[in-house]
């Protein structure tokens, strides 16, 4: 078992890697929305369902692309998936600001305590996936592949392949950006200043309403993001694909300490390597289990998660 | 899995409000209304399944209705079970306790079946499966917990496993055949069934797999360290066409295939067509558009969209009791007889007859090959 794990290291890492990264796109958009408003986004596992459809219509509805097309190439392979990455963060990031405006603010400000965000943020995340379903006929539906899967070279024993490639670079430059603008733009910081105290950040005139619709937004473009790189590594999708995904990078944001940035990058990619290699040892059925088993560990020794003592610095 | 819940909440109360304007009295007072009832999942992840056995079910209605215009109107209550055993028995009380209802299409699932027997058996409803294949439901050994209600249209799992093993290993000289699960009761009892008939040294391995999975990197992984160049998967076609993708993606190039769960159409659009080359599947159904392309474009055409997988057995299914009223029958107890006694001919021309315990004896498995992107029929299982 061990000599085959090895024979499959490189593989399995790369495979998990590219899920990880995944996981971490759609945890930010928990992790800045908790670190702001301390409330679980429960929707946003569907923000990042819409941002799957969305690429798919790009690539199957606006370039025509079916089952049978052959794959593009050069200039209008790059416009085809950056146009696809675009629209799929744009329709995510603006449609959680609107679950932000329809759901959530009124609660908020009629101080509605806990409890009641947390069962609309389940109705607004029921109300698009059924939508969804309806609108799908209840079907799974899959992207047509526009970039062939080929082999960019060989690493040990492992194939590097183009799409995962994509998904780890890109994602990592997507992920530079937003720390970019946390610590460095106006906006990034009367994002902090909310999550550290929205009383003191209001009497220093922080428009509260805009800053949090600006989280909604920016956790939103990330989650769609992931909508993206999603549909490219796996190419398929259903009205349900968020209900799994969500748990899991919701998992990865309380493993990496939720509220936090960076808890979210490492929590991710923990749990995409770990899931992996989890399911080659003990075989996949076990995935599930193991997650659960070494989040509970974690917990019992560092209950905020890995990053948790960093929360009153770096929120958002 | 609190979500679940609560959409089973909201689907039990949109199922009452639903099932009012099922029975509501007929506009055609002249003719006699006798009202069926379908079982399955209609919301939920499972609810294409469901939702074309519906189709299916409404198709025969509609044909029938038209045709017995002034004499019968035919009505279909809906019971929505997201094919989930505790779901199933939420809603069965209320199906079981319509007098109206004298005939039951479903259930879809094996598992809700079970759930829901112990009412439709106290009430004498008769159910009709188009799909639930489990073994056990008929089987005199484990309780024969179906009789006398219970009666099936497709052949079960016992047959199909040995079946698909013999068309998966076709023409292969020395086959090594890995075959992956996806958990449900559907999908390890046909692996259970397959075992037996796995001549010693031609099984590489085997993988159980949730139904939930999208990444399959570690499953692949085991295919490619025992170097199987058969590999069979027991589910249904959402998680098929991800995996046979994702196996060929990565460089195996041995022969994939699939039991009924996989035969859809929607399959091939769930994949590219080069990905999907030459799959093998089995199923006891036949897909509409090969019984006779004119059937399908007219199913097209009257219910707005393709037929799903169970289509061919829905319609059978329904047609049995069609059968029953045209020749008067309008009670549960006359509905039960005339099912069990019933004889007459399938679309594919085979005869529908019950045995004792609700199978229909002899029924055989077909074979189907994928070819440029469209599933073919491929001819029964030799």
């Amino acid at each position: 078992m061990i000599g085959n794990f090895l024979d499959q290291f490189w593989s399995l890492t790369f495979g998990g890697l590219s899920l990880g990264f995944i996981y971490i796109l759609i945890a930010l958009g928990y992790t800045m929305v908790y670190g702001v408003l301390r409330m679980i986004n429960f929707a946003n596992s569907e923000i990042f369902m819409v941002g799957t459809f969305a690429t798919i219509i790009i690539i199957r509805d606006l370039f025509k692309f079916t089952q049978v097309s052959e794959y593009a190439t050069g200039f209008r392979l790059w416009l085809i998936l950056g146009t696809a990455l675009i629209f799929a963060m744009l329709v995510s990031g603006i449609l959680s600001m609107l679950v932000e405006m329809v759901a959530y603010r009124r609660l908020r400000r009629m101080n509605s305590g806990v409890l009641a965000p947390l069962i609309s943020a389940i109705g607004v995340s029921m109300v698009l996936s059924e939508s969804v379903r309806i609108l799908t006929d209840s079907r799974p539906v899959a992207s047509p592949r526009a970039m062939e899967k080929k082999f960019l070279g060989q690493f040990f024993d492992a194939g590097i392949r183009i799409d995962n490639t994509i998904i780890v670079i890109s994602a990592l430059v997507l992920f530079a950006i937003l720390i970019t603008f946390v610590n460095k733009t106006r906006m990034g910081k009367a994002i902090r200043a909310v999550s550290m105290n929205p009383n003191a950040a209001r009497l220093m005139g922080i428009n509260i309403d805009g800053v949090i619709s600006a989280t909604f937004l920016v956790g939103g473009l990330m989650t769609g993001a992931a909508g993206f790189f999603y549909t490219l590594k796996y190419e398929n999708t259903s009205a349900f694909i968020g209900f799994e995904l969500g748990i899991a990078a919701f998992t990865a944001a309380i493993l990496g300490g939720i509220g936090n940035i960076k808890g979210a990058f490492y929590g991710g990619l923990a749990l995409g390597l770990l899931e992996t290699y989890a399911s080659f040892f003990l075989g996949t059925q076990w995935k599930a289990v193991t997650v659960f088993i070494v989040l509970v560990l974690v917990l019992y020794t560092k209950p905020n998660g890995l990053f948790g003592e960093a929360l009153t610095q770096t929120r958002a | 899995m609190k979500k679940r819940g609560l959409i089973s909440v909201a689907a039990a109360a949109a199922l009452a409000a639903a099932s009012l304007v099922a029975v509501a009295p007929a506009s055609n007072a002249a003719a006699k209304t006798i009202t069926l009832a379908f079982q399955g999942p209609l919301t939920g992840e499972e609810a294409s399944v469901g939702q074309d056995e519906l189709a299916g079910m409404l198709y025969a209605v509609k044909l029938f209705n038209a045709k017995n215009k002034g004499k019968y109107v035919v009505k279909v209550v809906q019971a929505d079970d997201q094919g989930d055993p505790a779901q199933s028995a939420k809603v069965a009380p209320g199906i079981a306790s319509n007098k109206k209802i004298i005939g039951l299409v479903g259930a879809a699932y094996s598992g809700a079946t079970i759930a829901a027997l112990p009412y439709y058996k106290q009430r004498n409803l008769p159910m009709i499966s188009p799909s639930a294949t489990r073994v056990s439901i008929t089987d005199p050994a484990a309780g024969n917990i179906g009789f006398p209600v219970f009666h099936r249209i497709p052949p079960t799992d016992k047959v199909q496993g040995p079946a698909l093993f013999k068309l998966a290993t076709k023409g292969v000289s020395s086959p090594k055949v890995f075959v992956v699960d996806d958990q449900s009761a559907y999908g390890v009892g046909l692996v259970d069934y397959m075992k037996p008939s796995i001549p010693a040294g031609q099984s590489a391995g085997f993988d159980s797999v949730s139904d939930k999975t999208t990444d399959w990197s570690a499953t692949i992984s085991k295919i490619k360290t025992a170097a199987a160049n058969v590999v069979i998967y027991t589910g249904y076609f959402p998680q098929a066409a991800p995996f046979f993708k994702q196996l060929r993606d990565s460089g195996y190039t041995g022969i994939l295939a699939g039991g009924d769960g996989v035969l859809s159409p929607t399959f091939v659009t769930l994949a590219p067509a080069s990905v999907l080359e030459g799959v093998r599947l089995t199923a006891g159904t036949v897909p509409l558009a090969e019984i006779d392309a004119k059937l399908e474009a007219d199913f097209a055409k009257k219910m707005g969209k393709a037929s799903g997988v169970y289509a061919a057995e829905s319609i059978d299914a329904t047609n049995v009791y069609l059968a029953c009223i045209a020749k008067g029958v309008s009670t549960r107890d006359a509905m039960l007889k005339c099912v069990k006694s019933y004889s007459g001919k399938s679309l594919t021309g085979t005869t529908i007859k019950f045995d004792a315990y609700g199978d229909v004896a002899g029924g055989a498995l077909n074979g189907f090959v994928v070819k440029g992107g469209v599933i073919k029929f491929d001819g029964p299982v030799k």
